[in-house]
């Protein structure tokens, strides 16, 4: 016989109109990994990186310090109460040194109410000034060469036995999955979840997807991730997308980041057993016309701090079950170039966002800006090392006591951004 | 048949003529210009010749395994190495629809980006597709990738145009040292690696960077931050044309830093445009360079690890760049023939990155194809954007980054075999009657095309299966579920 033809719209009503499908929001899958009575899990995280070596100086400005506005004639955001400049040109002040850009203004709320957590002059060892060589070292969680080839994500999924079976345990959102995540436990990239399916006619699909379950077996290259793509596929395919309404009316970005934000608070609330998502934001390599309070680095801040701050008011119920964390491979030069723009530099920050963090703060030990202060051709020294904040979080908010695996070689110094969850080990 | 390349390019230029007259359609040219073929008798290879070639074309056609069938991989190696443009004449006819390929920068400003980074696209995707010349395209890749520029910053878009023309595509077969002087002075480069905004009064590090430590020295190659700020000084004053003689290259002496310089040791004195002229010199020629090309280029054509499976290809590679001063087909030939060949046998399988995945999935079954925006659509969601990857060190050359994303495969084969691919089709009548032809059965007929071997027990029993619960599937059904089931299995991602 031949199968009929449903078109997937027919298909996707008459699962919804199915009864297991009435106790739940339209949108939400009919499974829920990860039942009761496993070990716990911890915190959703969320790592975002900023591909490109992002300029913090202008993200998280030292607006005390009048060596950045000597060294920045053009490039610097003006201080709050400068009468000079239009106000919304200057930093958002945060403690009376520094201050927000100020198409990071979206973040003041969550900075009030204590789930925004800054670092700064925070980093790696690396002085390459290479992106490619520290980026692959940072995501590797290493400090040269030599350790393992996995991530650190990678080690801390291998770690950390959750008995959780979700094929969606971790993803990269996005084409490809980041070098953070590769180890032992497979992850897939997701762009869409509306997209994720076979598509076209339903009986072809259908007999493709059976031949590719023949085929993808555990002992060929590329057979578990191919599982677990099937494994996916399956559960995906009751989720709804269009139907998600996010909370309070939170207004996620029309961007790539913003779906990519919108998509992962859809998983986390509808259970699919999702405990690390990690996005890439790419862009920030901003040598040339980078701009101030307007221009190229202002469009992408306002991209990120509006997607956080959706995200944030999304899933206002879930913040204590949450870390995100933003994160780039180095900072900038603290002296501007001629083509308005900034050149590789070293020390970077860290941006900390959910419910279980020391926020409404900016840690970490300030080196100073001034010509003795700065390090190598003039750039923002580091005084806490990247692995310092994760092992923190690892500890007391992923339930992961196993840093020693994830940075190997690596002695984690206290930083104080993540308070203890009540179920940590 | 011997043409002088005069003779060549009127007779290239009388076939796409005749065929843009009657509609300039791509499928028509196809035809014409004798591109376009139908599927005919395949011939069955040894697995280590199937592999060499897969690794060597953009996958194997009737054209390339009957060959090697006959004369071996190697001799077929040789023959790929002397292949000039006047021995392309199909695919190089199919492509003169492509004018806006032709323009110098200053002409192509004026059209709409769609236009011409389409025509950029389809261009080099019908190459792949379409070119005897498969093993020179392969190396066109290499250095696309290697001197990466993404058509989505500044005016590449219309820039790189002109870059792959005249940089990639003219040097390709030459010296790596005028490679890398064309490419220094390429508008598209200039503008990608901000080097067009260099000034003295405070230099732009990007492209001094990007020189030593990606195109020349590699990152372990011994340069220092000292090093990258005294070659952007060099560099200051090398920018591009805004008006008259628009997106040509240019060095503006006023912007030039006048005072001394020093570079991995060489003191240079004030001779404007000379001095970085001079460095890239340096770089062409150093050891550090020849040791990651070599590198980078066994990665490519031999194995994900270079220097674990196969340290002596590397060394013998480097040596050959250093003694043949940088002459790029004596490294080529060395890479193939020393590194490659003796290899076959336990040659390590290497990911089909998506310009892979594709071309090797159309080129075996015949497909026609004008290379044109569904493909590079689907190149995208792949992740591997036509001319657009965002970082200068190029799209990833090894297995681990493209494993996680197989969905978009999946849909792609999908797509193909049910003939919903936007320009481009395969014949499946025409493949169910060869395999009719062959005598096999029509699961291994296309199993050998796809993936060099007959069909695989774990498909043999699903197909079954499949067969039990749905006993009315006709041939052609059958062949296009074998389409999609092949081009997505696990076999069939690598090469």
């Amino acid at each position: 016989m031949k199968v009929e033809t449903l078109s997937r719209r027919d298909f996707l009503q008459a699962a919804v109109r199915a009864p297991v499908a009435l106790s739940w929001p339209a949108w939400m899958p009919r499974l829920a990994f990860a039942p009761e009575g496993v070990a716990p899990r911890g915190d959703t995280l969320i790592v975002v990186f900023l591909r490109g070596a992002a300029d913090v100086l202008n993200m998280v400005v030292p607006h005390g310090e009048d060596f950045y506005y000597q060294a920045r004639p053009t490039l610097a955001i003006p201080r709050p109460d400068d009468n000079q400049a239009q106000v919304d040109q200057r930093a958002v002040n945060l403690d009376g040194f520094f201050g927000l850009h100020p198409a990071m203004d979206p973040l003041t709320e969550a900075w009030q109410s204590g789930h925004l957590a800054l670092v700064h002059a925070c980093g790696a060892p690396d002085e390459s000034r290479s992106h490619f060589r520290a980026m692959e070292l940072m995501e590797r969680g290493v400090s040269d060469q030599r350790g393992p080839a996995s991530g650190w994500i990678g080690r801390h999924l291998a770690s950390l036995n959750t008995g959780n079976p979700s094929p969606l345990r971790a993803i990269g959102l996005g084409d490809q999955v980041p070098r953070s995540l590769r180890g032992s436990v497979p992850v897939t990239a997701l762009q869409s979840i509306a997209d994720f399916h076979l598509g076209g006619d339903l009986a072809a699909a259908a007999r493709m997807q059976s031949l590719l379950a023949s085929m993808y077996t555990e002992q060929e290259p590329l057979g578990v991730i191919g599982q677990e793509t099937l494994e996916i596929l399956d559960t995906l395919e009751s989720l709804d997308p269009a139907g998600y309404q996010p909370a309070a009316q939170a207004n996620y970005p029309q961007s790539d980041f913003g779906r990519s934000l919108r998509q992962v608070a859809m998983l986390i609330k509808a259970q699919v057993g999702l405990e690390v998502a990690a996005i890439d934001i790419g862009g920030w390599d901003t040598h040339f016309g980078q701009g101030a309070g307007q221009g190229l680095m202002a469009g992408l801040l306002d991209d990120l701090s509006s997607g956080l701050a959706a995200l944030h008011t999304d899933l206002a119920d879930h913040l204590n079950e949450l870390s995100v964390v933003v994160m780039s491979e180095f900072g900038r030069r603290v002296h501007e170039n001629a083509s308005l723009g900034t050149d590789h530099g070293h020390g970077s920050a860290m941006l900390l966002l959910g419910g279980g963090l020391v926020g409404g703060q900016v840690h970490g030990a300030w080196p100073g800006l001034a010509e003795g202060q700065l390090f190598g051709p003039g750039d923002l020294a580091v005084t806490t090392d990247y692995r310092d904040v994760l092992s923190e979080i690892c500890r007391r908010r992923l339930n992961n006591p196993a840093v020693e695996l994830i940075f190997p070689g690596y002695q984690p110094r206290a930083v104080g951004v993540a308070k203890r969850r009540p179920d940590a080990s | 048949m011997s043409l002088s390349r005069r003779d060549f390019v009127r007779l290239a230029g009388a076939i796409a003529g005749a065929a843009a007259a009657s509609s300039a359609c791509a499928p028509l040219a196809g035809e014409l210009t004798g591109a376009y073929r139908a599927p005919g008798g395949w011939t069955e290879l040894a697995p280590a010749d199937y592999r060499g070639l897969a690794r060597l074309t953009y996958g194997p056609t009737e054209t390339e395994t009957s060959f090697v069938a006959e004369h071996g991989l190697a001799a077929w190696i040789e023959e790929q190495l002397g292949l000039e443009i006047t021995d392309d004449l199909p695919a190089e006819g199919l492509l003169r629809r492509f004018d806006l390929l032709r323009m110098q920068a200053d002409q192509l400003e004026g059209w709409e980006p769609e236009e011409v980074l389409g025509q950029l696209r389809a261009a080099s995707l019908q190459r792949q597709l379409y070119s005897r010349r498969q093993l020179h395209e392969r190396l066109i890749e290499f250095w696309t990738d290697h001197f990466n520029i993404s058509v989505d910053k500044g005016e590449c878009w219309f820039l790189k145009v002109v870059d792959d023309r005249q940089v990639i595509r003219a040097h390709a077969q030459g010296r790596f040292a005028d490679l890398l002087h064309a490419s220094a002075k390429s508008p598209a480069m200039l503008v990608y690696l901000d080097n067009q905004v260099n000034e003295a009064s405070a230099p732009n590090e990007n492209y001094a960077r990007e020189v030593m430590e990606l195109h020349t020295l590699g990152v372990d190659g011994g340069y220092s931050q000292r090093d990258v700020m005294e070659l952007a000084r060099c560099l200051t004053g090398w920018t591009v044309k805004d008006h008259f003689w628009k997106g040509q290259f240019a060095f503006e002496p006023d912007l030039h830093d006048k005072g001394s310089k020093q570079v991995l040791g060489m003191a240079i004195e004030q001779a404007g445009v000379v001095e970085a002229e001079r460095v890239l010199d340096e770089l062409g020629a150093h050891p550090a360079t020849a040791e990651h090309l070599a590198t980078k280029l066994v990665r490519r054509f031999v194995t994900d690890h270079p220097l674990e499976d196969a340290p002596e290809a590397v060394r013998a590679v480097s040596r050959t760049f250093l003694q043949a001063g940088g002459h790029l087909p004596s490294v080529y030939r060395t890479l193939l023939l020393d590194g490659l060949v003796p290899q076959l046998d336990q040659l390590p399988p290497k990911i089909k990155r998506p310009v892979d995945f594709i071309t090797s999935a159309l080129r075996p079954l015949a497909a026609h194809s004008d290379g044109g925006a569904s493909l590079h659509d689907h190149l995208a969601l792949m992740g591997q954007p036509t001319f657009a990857w965002p970082t200068p060190d190029g799209p990833p050359d090894t297995a681990d980054p493209w494993s996680g994303n197989l969905l978009p495969r999946w849909q792609f084969a999908l797509e193909l075999a049910q003939d919903e691919v936007d320009g481009t089709s395969i014949d499946i009548d025409a493949l169910v009657e060869q395999a009719q032809r062959d005598e096999g059965h029509i699961a291994d007929s296309l199993s050998q095309r796809l993936v060099g071997s007959p069909a695989g027990r774990g498909m043999q029993s699903a197909l079954g299966q499949i067969r039990r619960q749905t006993d009315e599937l006709d041939p052609q059904d059958m062949a296009r579920l074998l389409v999609a089931g092949l081009i997505g299995s696990p076999q069939f991602q690598w090469r």
